[in-house]
């Protein structure tokens, strides 16, 4: 967009113009609509372990 | 073992990838919300279910709702082999099954949507809750609830409302409230687990907080319900030989556009019409020949499921018969021959 249009006066105030937040806004956007659109998504990180029992609050209800 | 047709690109990798942390921003907080809200309403935990015994604990087959259920008659398959194993349905094939005449031994949920979920369950809210929203609409498996949601709904109310009392229903601490509302009024016999969503021995874990809030025992979900149910088979029934169905993590190429996949107009937004094959790698299912593809979402789907079957060092039985979900400690067979092989 700054190629395209070229002032020919100074503004009084610098304005900060922060283009990789477009590009992340747009991926972002993308994922999060991803993740909505489907059904039964849940998030997931870890890999390894399939179960899991705290050892401090292993009380049997 | 299927044959990957498309190149995987790195910039596909890349965006399946980003999935978990996006994933885990969008969803930690709904996630803690509910399950705080929920503690009143546990009495019992997944480890309090009771162990299955003679076929049941033998084997058992894990119906997802994947279109292939539909497109393969697998759901009537099961019912004329006369299968004597432990059935487990996820929420979202649970009506579907027991319309089939095949009623399951558990039923699992796990998603914390607030409006969507609950339908699976017959949603006395429904009008209220479709307003404003296509997804199903425009993805339902069951085309009579596509095209006639409300009177079907009303059905399904009417349907489990009579085959849902005193049901194990293994729902997450994570489950919405409607949900969680509506099976305590129908009756379903509630045994419940915290999602495992991160590494629980990290200090700052989620997964670790919501299970001292808890108390639950908490269980790994792959990213997804189907995978859920398959780690309950094997982790707390402990079963040996256990069968997914409809679990297709892919799109059927003969039949299903990109336009009409999940993700089409977003990726289209985000990495151009021109570039857009890039994101649909294809698949072959080995056993029919059949090409599938694949958007991103699916793709991290399967790569969590795949990573969680090498972990446990066991095998699944694909009885899926078409799909993506092929590799390492995945075995492909038609259902017939599973079910053949579990007497």
């Amino acid at each position: 967009m700054s190629n395209l249009l070229k002032g020919n006066f100074t503004v009084k105030r610098n304005i900060e113009v922060n283009e990789k937040n477009e590009t992340d806004d747009l991926a972002t956007d993308f994922r999060k609509k991803a993740l909505e659109s489907i059904g039964g998504s849940m998030v997931f990180v870890e890999r390894e372990k399939l179960f899991w029992e705290d050892p401090d609050s292993k009380v049997d209800k | 073992m299927t044959t990957t047709v498309g190149r995987i690109s790195p910039n596909f990798e890349k965006l399946s990838g980003e999935i978990t942390s996006i994933g885990l921003n969008w969803h930690a907080k709904t996630i803690v919300e509910n399950s705080k809200w929920n503690k009143k309403h546990i009495s019992k935990t997944i480890k309090n279910v009771p162990m299955p015994t003679g076929e049941k604990e033998k084997s058992a087959i894990v119906i997802s709702a994947g279109p292939s259920l539909y497109k393969n008659n697998i759901l009537s398959r099961i019912k004329a082999s006369g299968y004597k194993g432990s059935i487990i349905a996820i929420d979202g094939s649970y009506v579907r099954s027991i319309k089939a005449d095949l009623e399951p031994d558990y039923v699992l949920t796990l998603d914390p949507h607030p409006t969507r979920l609950v339908r699976w369950f017959g949603d006395p809210d429904f009008e209220k809750n479709l307003e404003g929203d296509d997804y199903f609409s425009r993805q339902d498996l069951d085309i009579a609830f596509r095209t006639n949601s409300i009177d079907e709904n009303r059905r399904n109310i009417a349907l489990v409302d009579r085959c849902g009392k005193d049901k194990k229903l293994i729902i997450c601490s994570a489950a919405p409230r409607n949900v969680v509302e509506r099976t305590a009024s129908v009756g379903f016999d509630a045994y419940w687990w915290a999602p495992l969503v991160d590494n629980p021995e990290k200090p700052e874990s989620l997964t670790r907080a919501i299970v001292r809030e808890t108390k639950l025992p908490a269980m790994n979900t792959g990213g997804t319900v189907g995978t859920a149910a398959w780690v309950f088979a094997l982790t707390v029934l402990k079963i040996p030989r256990i069968a997914v169905v409809g679990m297709d993590l892919g799109y059927y190429k003969a039949d299903t556009s990109y336009l009409q996949t999940q993700t089409y107009y977003s990726l289209r937004d985000q990495v151009g019409e021109e570039n857009i094959h890039e994101y649909f790698p294809e698949f072959v299912y080995p056993g029919t020949g059949e090409r599938f593809y694949i958007d991103p979402t699916y793709y991290w789907y399967r790569s969590n499921l795949l990573d969680l079957i090498s972990a446990s060092g066991s095998t699944v039985f694909n009885c899926t018969g078409g799909g993506t979900l092929t590799g390492d400690g995945v075995e492909c067979v038609e259902i017939e021959k599973f079910c053949e092989l579990s007497k």
